[in-house]
């Protein structure tokens, strides 16, 4: 069947069975890659995006859901060369290690931070906790997001303490 | 009831493969006419971050800026032997590699520079990307300008460096003069609260001391400690492939369990630095020790807090609470 | 087909990666400053290539039929029924392939594929594989394949394994290898001593669980007559020689690219799809790309070793160890993989940083029909610490002696000796690693 929708702000039109998964459609079809497949069982977050304002395992969404939906990858956060202050955090903290985690973390920490724009280090924690990191020890990554509200913080008056 | 309880643990590892087998790394370095300093490696970065440490070795020898550097990494048919990433050995063999190239390549940056100048080489200086003359300063020529010169000759500003340090095989007793390049050495405290209702283990404070040599880069130390802790600490409370006539039950992540971000407890890190090992500034590997000490040190924790040994990982709550009832019984 | 249609250049420049300086301190020192990783730009934009991210037009999907059960012997295999699914482009077990050599780290006793009258020892054996248009495909055909088998016996414990009368895994036998430690003597040792501790600890089967499944993509050049093969490794080098001896082609023949690896821990130390690549991409002429599931790399690649550890310690009443007795039991699987190295690298390490003077230790490594085990962080220190610092903190107890202290009086100094007889001349701050630790943490001491 034939859907339509938004990815990254860009409208596509695109065949897809029942069979394919949003994964697949984003990865294979679009070649948006940076979207990644841990698990395939909805167990992990490494291929969490943000679909119509919500984070969801694209390993679990049939294709043919995402009609008519607007969904944000990890490719569209950087606006030219200019990083999310997000994707800053994470580089600035060292919060990135082997990497394949990181694209899901980040949707997850994008998905708090559109919700509550100065979490305390609970609420990230709680945020992050459907995302496996398996070199970290999510010291670093849970830093990252505490950083990067500070930093989106444009008042300045929403640090933690 | 909750109750607290803290552990020790203190371990040692012997890194690089040791035990007589060969053990070098290859890596070469070329500085090239348009801004752009090439290390080529084999070492695979793994995400501990190789790459980043060999270009700060370069970037010091060299004695320029880390963002000139560029590393082309492993390719069979481009790049040379490194050794594998394991058994806790880049920073201390390649870096030693990439150190000794920096090193042959920065005395060939005097050797061409100083037939440039017409001078010997206690008259010229280097730095930031400029060979120039002590005296007179404003004779100078960058690493780039002295490359495309050298290229017009036919000559590459490059340079290669090995690390082949020995070890023995020991003997049918086990005994041998050097089994291991060198040893890190690493204390951990672990601080737990064990719910005894439960059984669950809350994993609370985590202080680590570590015998390492020196930091090449002090953060991502810091990651190898909480990375390597979590995953011990996995293995000490919630992870085990059940196998069962041959069978794994849980091959898959809902059922093999590992720490999340809600799990895992606070760190406090100190990093002692003797800069007295034969690694790059006296560097020695961190990447394996980060785990040792976990498993023990909760271990520990745990029978401060509920007065029970356990002999079989991991503590997960079904073990712990059917411990805590058989003492309970007892009792 | 051709090398004009797939290049390797397609996939090379992207290895690059450049470092900031800007949050340097100190202009002048780079080493010892938190430089930002050179490949965390790439990373945090998805840009990063991971060997399942490369994808050539006209590419092949692979899906590989393991072992129908832990150990049998493959009487028959028929692939005709998987070989009409549509989209199926080739299907190859060890009959197609003549000559294949074993492969494996250290002891070559792993085979590409099962052949017909040979054993399949645990469920990670592959059988055959399937190339197809498409995965729906292949994953279809593989279920199609039938397989005749004859039971054996199915080993799952070492101690079982290492009975008499227990069938062979392997035809030299079921202990894989054996490794002593001799230095003083143990039984004056604990003659001397005034507590003796013994205790018996086992350990588990882990998994690295790195976050990327073993995955990889392949292309022959015909007019080259080499492979080239993206797919992570931690050692480009060794899974080139293996690749190529398995095969009987040059390692020149054998090219392997590394691209960006996401975490290993061991792990990626074997070989897990390079070989089947290679053969695919040969037998077919189109690219290839072979991706494994979580479950199929947790039932098929390398595990923590399981070891059973004995520890016999002695000590003198005033807290000093007198002797220390070992005995490491690992189970190693179904095959050698690191597991000639893991075990005994576990037992040279079994007393800790501890000065003893009378040790004695046996280790094996024994063959089994679990999935086998290999490297993972720590490879085998971390089953030994759990039962050395289990037993020091056991022995701090009996001595009524605070663990710390216990520790401090018996820590290694510069000048003191490994088990192995090896003198610690350099680096040796073990002690200030208690002292500090207890710093950290406020340790005050007491129990």
């Amino acid at each position: 069947m034939q859907i339509k929708f938004k990815v990254n702000g860009e409208a596509r039109e695109i065949e897809v069975t029942p069979f394919h998964r949003l994964l697949d459609l984003l990865r294979e079809d679009l070649g948006l890659t940076g979207v990644k497949e841990g698990c395939g069982k909805g167990e992990c977050g490494a291929c969490s995006v943000i679909m119509n304002g919500r984070l969801i395992p694209s390993c679990l969404v049939p294709a043919p859901q995402a009609d008519g939906a607007e969904i944000i990858t990890i490719e569209g956060l950087a606006e030219g060369n200019s990083l999310h202050p997000l994707q800053e955090a994470f580089i600035e903290t060292g919060a990135v290690q082997c990497g394949f985690c990181i694209p899901g973390m980040i949707m997850a920490g994008k998905n708090l931070l559109d919700e509550n724009p100065s979490p305390n280090e609970k609420e990230v924690r709680t945020a992050l906790s459907g995302n496996i990191c398996r070199c970290t020890g999510y010291t670093k990554i849970i830093e990252a997001v505490m950083l990067a509200a500070d930093k989106m913080d444009s008042k300045g008056s929403g640090s933690d303490e | 009831m909750k109750k607290k309880g803290r552990g020790l643990a203190t371990i040692m590892f012997g890194f690089g493969y040791g035990e007589g087998f060969p053990d070098h790394s290859i890596a070469s370095i070329e500085i090239k006419a348009d801004q752009r300093i090439v290390i080529k490696t084999a070492a695979a970065d793994v995400g501990q971050g190789v790459i980043t440490t060999v270009i700060q070795i370069a970037a010091e020898i060299l004695r320029i800026k880390p963002d000139y550097f560029e590393v082309i990494q492993g390719d069979t048919h481009t790049t040379k032997n490194s050794g594998s990433t394991s058994a806790t050995r880049q920073t201390y063999f390649t870096g030693n590699a990439v150190k000794k190239a920096a090193e042959d390549l920065l005395a060939n940056l005097y050797h061409y520079g100083s037939m440039e100048f017409r001078s010997n080489h206690p008259e010229i200086s280097i730095k930031d990307g400029e060979i120039y003359l002590y005296e007179e300063p404003e004779y100078s020529i960058s690493y780039w300008d002295l490359a495309a010169k050298l290229k017009d000759k036919g000559i590459t500003l490059e340079a290669e460096g090995s690390f082949f340090p020995v070890t023995y095989q020991p003997d049918e007793k086990g005994q041998a003069d050097k089994v291991y390049v060198a040893y890190t050495f690493l204390s951990q405290v672990i601080e737990v609260e064990v719910d005894t209702d439960t059984g669950i283990i809350d994993l609370l404070n985590v202080y680590t001391a570590v015998d390492l040599g020196k930091a090449i880069n002090p953060k991502n130390v810091e990651g190898q400690i909480e990375g390597g802790t979590v995953q011990g600490l996995g293995m000490a409370v919630m992870e085990e492939q059940v196998i069962r006539n041959g069978r794994t039950l849980n091959a898959g992540m809902s059922d093999y369990l590992v720490p999340t971000s809600v799990d895992i407890p606070k760190f406090k890190h100190y990093l002692i630095e003797d800069q007295d090992s034969e690694g790059p500034f006296g560097a020695k590997g961190v990447g394996e020790p980060t785990i040792i000490a976990a498993a023990p040190a909760l271990a520990n924790a745990v029978y401060d807090a509920i007065g029970i040994r356990f002999y079989d990982l991991p503590l997960n709550p079904s073990k712990v609470k059917k411990a805590l009832e058989e003492q309970d019984n007892k009792n | 087909m051709s090398d004009k249609q797939y290049s390797v250049k397609d996939y090379y420049c992207k290895h690059t990666t450049r470092c900031s300086s800007e949050t340097i301190k100190d202009s002048k020192r780079f080493v010892g400053q938190d430089i930002l990783k050179a490949d965390a730009e790439d990373k945090v934009t998805g840009k990063a290539v991971y060997a399942n991210d490369i994808t050539f037009d006209d590419m092949l999907y692979l899906k590989v039929k393991r072992a129908v059960h832990p150990h049998a012997i493959l009487k028959d295999i028929d692939t005709s029924k998987a070989k009409k699914v549509k989209g199926v482009v080739d299907i190859f077990t060890a009959e197609d392939i003549p000559d294949l050599r074993k492969f494996g780290l250290i002891i070559r006793d792993q085979p590409v594929l099962v052949a017909l009258g040979k054993t399949m020892r645990y469920l990670g054996d592959a059988l055959a594989v399937v190339a197809a248009e498409s995965i729906e495909a292949a994953k279809k055909a593989v279920d199609l394949i039938e397989v005749k088998i004859e039971e054996l016996e199915v080993i799952t414990d070492p101690f079982r394994a290492m009975e008499a009368d227990a069938v062979n895994i392997h035809p030299d036998g079921n202990i894989l290898i054996t490794h002593n430690l001799e230095t003083g003597d143990v039984e004056a040792g604990f003659a001397e001593s005034d507590i003796i501790v013994e205790r018996k600890y086992q350990t588990q089967f882990i998994d690295q669980l790195p976050m990327q499944n073993e995955a990889g993509t392949a292309f022959y050049d015909e007019r080259k007559g080499r492979v080239n093969i993206w797919a992570a490794t931690q050692w480009l080098h060794d899974i080139q020689a293996d690749v190529a001896q398995s095969l009987r082609l040059a390692k020149d023949q054998i090219r392997i690219i590394q691209p960006t690896i996401g975490g290993a821990f061991g792990k990626k130390e074997d070989v897990s799809v390079h070989i089947h690549l290679a053969i695919a991409a040969m037998r077919t002429g189109r690219p290839v790309k072979l991706t494994f599931s979580r479950e199929e790399s947790m039932i098929t690649q390398s595990k923590r070793h399981p070891i059973t550890i004995i520890n016999k310690t002695g000590v003198s009443s005033d807290g000093y160890l007198k002797a220390w007795q070992t005995k490491f039991i690992g189970d190693t699987g179904a095959y050698a993989s690191s597991g000639p190295a893991v075990v005994h690298k576990g037992m040279y390490h079994a007393t800790g940083p501890y000065n003893v003077e009378n040790i004695k230790g046996i280790s094996h490594a024994v063959y089994t029909n679990n999935t086998y085990a290999g490297a993972m962080r720590g490879f085998g220190t971390t089953q030994g610490a759990f039962a050395y610092e289990s037993q020091m903190d056991i022995m701090a107890h009996e001595l009524k002696m605070d663990p710390a202290e216990f520790r401090q009086k018996n820590i290694y100094q510069l000048g003191s000796c490994t088990p192995n007889g090896q003198r610690l001349n350099h680096s040796v701050n073990a002690e200030e690693t208690i002292k500090k630790v207890m710093e950290l943490s406020g340790w005050k001491g007491g129990k």
